[in-house]
């Protein structure tokens, strides 16, 4: 317990004493983990909406018009027990004719003159979730088109797709850059451990040799390079934050975007506490890379 | 408590220290004589682990140190008080903090830490500098104050680096005598100087290196 104090104090001391160079490594550490940031936030608000998009899929059944009554309910039953299928509604032609009066008053004049109801009536299905994938929808719907009394099978396929495809190049790219970045920031604060190492030397050896154990002289530093990291990220998240709400005023009230409400949100509480346990980590390492170095050379 | 056995031990590939072998009892107080450059640094340094031999054994309270993984350093090192020539004190700390300090790397309580460095400032005799800086201390204080870090913890062994480096001969007297005080308490000492004077005035064995070979022996068993 007084160790640990000892060892906490020790910490805090290295960092009020070289308060330049823990300012410019916190700074930078916060701009590195800021780039990242931008990434992280682009990608969880695309994929957040891929995966709204994914839930909102809707298979809409068509069905022949020579399809009685019987029969439809006959097929209802059919499609309700395929095991992808989660609910389904039917529309009949009356209510798909009401429902495109509702939709396109200007239009309405365009079915007038054609005297019978064109509409066909449908079933919209909801998938259940491990079938929402493009592929698993597509294979579904490719067999149903096969099934007497469809007509055709609709969905939009190729705009969730293309989505799915950039959100998998963000994942990449974030991975990517993610990994750059955290690397440079081990680097920033291994170079500043490795100057306060520098600046204490000679008591680090003082203490070698009155019998501290290699943990007891380390630790201090690697308190050091963790609260540094973790500043660091708690930094960039305020910069995160500003950026943000600043963007979100530039571009006005939320509006419609691709259909979606462009519902653009900052990290949940839980991404944002793992930004900071990431700072702390690379700080970590930071330390542990540079005290590695420091013990090869010494002994 | 202290053997070693033809140990050799070389710098660039000229010997610092060639085919030595020495034996110490407990309790002995040792004179480590030699001309500057004799080696006697290197000896000490092997005794407490700051350099390893490249030849012979060498035994430390039946432990062999020439062959002592790392990790069990620090646990030999408590067991042994060292006074550095070059004083080696924090210069940011107290003279009580700098006393304290290797209690403090093996946790030992501050109810106890307190007791025990006001025993060992009372013993050299500087009880009422312990709120000082080092750099506010005359030489001989500061040799006081390393004496005091070194018994702190009750060593076995007290090894001690030409304590009495530049100190008119009066208080190079009176720093010997505290050395000797500590030996009458059990403590193994063993101290390296090149200075004459101090070896008429302690009286008791002498062990003389020159260009790293043992060259003489004297005054054993005393
Ligand atoms: N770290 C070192 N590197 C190279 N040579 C050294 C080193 N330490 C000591 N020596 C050499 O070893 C010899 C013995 O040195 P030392 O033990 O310090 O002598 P003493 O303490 O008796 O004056 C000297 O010639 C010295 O130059
Ligand atoms: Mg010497």
């Amino acid at each position: 317990m007084r160790r640990l104090g000892y060892l906490v104090r020790e910490a805090l001391t290295n960092i009020r004493l070289n308060r330049t160079t823990t300012l410019i490594a916190v700074a930078t550490t916060a701009f590195t983990l800021a780039c990242f940031g931008v990434f992280l936030l682009l990608y969880l608000n695309l994929r957040g909406m891929a995966s709204s998009l994914q839930d909102d899929i809707k298979v809409i059944v068509y069905l022949h018009d020579a399809l009685t009554a019987q029969g439809v309910t006959a097929l209802q039953h059919q499609i309700k027990a395929e095991p992808e299928v989660a609910s389904l509604t039917y529309v009949s032609k009356e209510q798909a004719l009401a429902d495109f009066h509702a939709q396109f008053p200007s239009e309405s004049h365009l079915l007038q003159g054609l005297g019978e109801n064109p509409l066909p009536a449908s079933f919209v299905v909801t998938l259940v979730p491990k079938f929402r994938s493009s592929d698993a929808v597509k294979r579904w719907s490719d067999r149903l088109r096969s099934v007497p009394g469809v007509a055709q099978v609709q969905y939009s396929r190729e705009w969730i797709e293309n989505l799915a495809v950039v959100v998998g190049y963000l994942e990449l790219a974030a991975v990517a850059v993610g990994t750059v970045l955290s690397a440079a920031s081990v680097t920033i604060i291994a170079n500043t451990i490795r100057l306060t190492l520098y600046a204490r030397r000679d008591e680090i050896e003082i203490m070698r040799l009155i019998g501290a154990t290699g943990a007891f002289i380390k630790t201090p530093y690697l308190l050091e390079g963790s609260v540094l990291g973790a500043l660091g990220a708690g930094l960039a998240l305020v910069l995160l934050k500003g950026g943000f709400e600043f963007f979100k005023q530039q571009l006005g009230e939320p509006g419609r975007f691709l259909g979606i409400e462009a519902g653009f949100g900052f990290f949940p509480d839980h991404v944002s506490f793992l930004m900071v346990l990431a700072g702390l980590v690379l700080g970590f390492l930071g330390s542990f890379v540079s005290l590695f170095g420091f013990g090869r050379v010494r002994s | 408590m202290i053997q070693l056995f033809h140990v050799s031990k070389y710098y660039d590939r000229r010997p610092a220290l060639f085919d030595v072998t020495i034996r110490i009892e407990k309790g002995e107080f040792v004179l480590l004589m030699g001309p500057s450059g004799a080696g006697k640094t290197t000896l000490l340094k092997l005794l407490f682990c700051a350099e390893r031999p490249d030849e012979g054994q060498i035994l430390v309270q039946n432990r062999n140190v020439a062959r002592i993984k790392s990790s069990q350093v620090p646990a030999l090192r408590r067991t042994m008080g060292f006074v550095f020539q070059d004083f080696k004190l924090l210069p940011k700390k107290n003279v009580f903090e700098n006393v304290a300090l290797p209690l403090m790397v093996q946790g030992v309580s501050s109810f106890d830490t307190r007791r025990k460095v006001a025993e060992a400032l009372k013993a050299v005799g500087i009880e009422h500098k312990k709120e000082s800086r080092p750099a506010m201390l005359s030489a001989g204080e500061q040799q006081r104050v390393c004496i005091a870090r070194a018994i702190v913890n009750g060593p076995l062994i007290l090894l001690a680096d030409e304590p009495t480096g530049n100190m008119d001969p009066d208080l190079a007297g009176e720093i010997m005598e505290l050395f000797k005080t500590i030996n009458a308490r059990g403590t193994t000492v063993m101290i390296a100087t090149h200075n004459r004077q101090v070896v008429e005035q302690v009286n008791r064995r002498v062990v003389t290196l020159v260009q790293g070979h043992l060259a003489s022996d004297e005054g054993a068993g005393q």
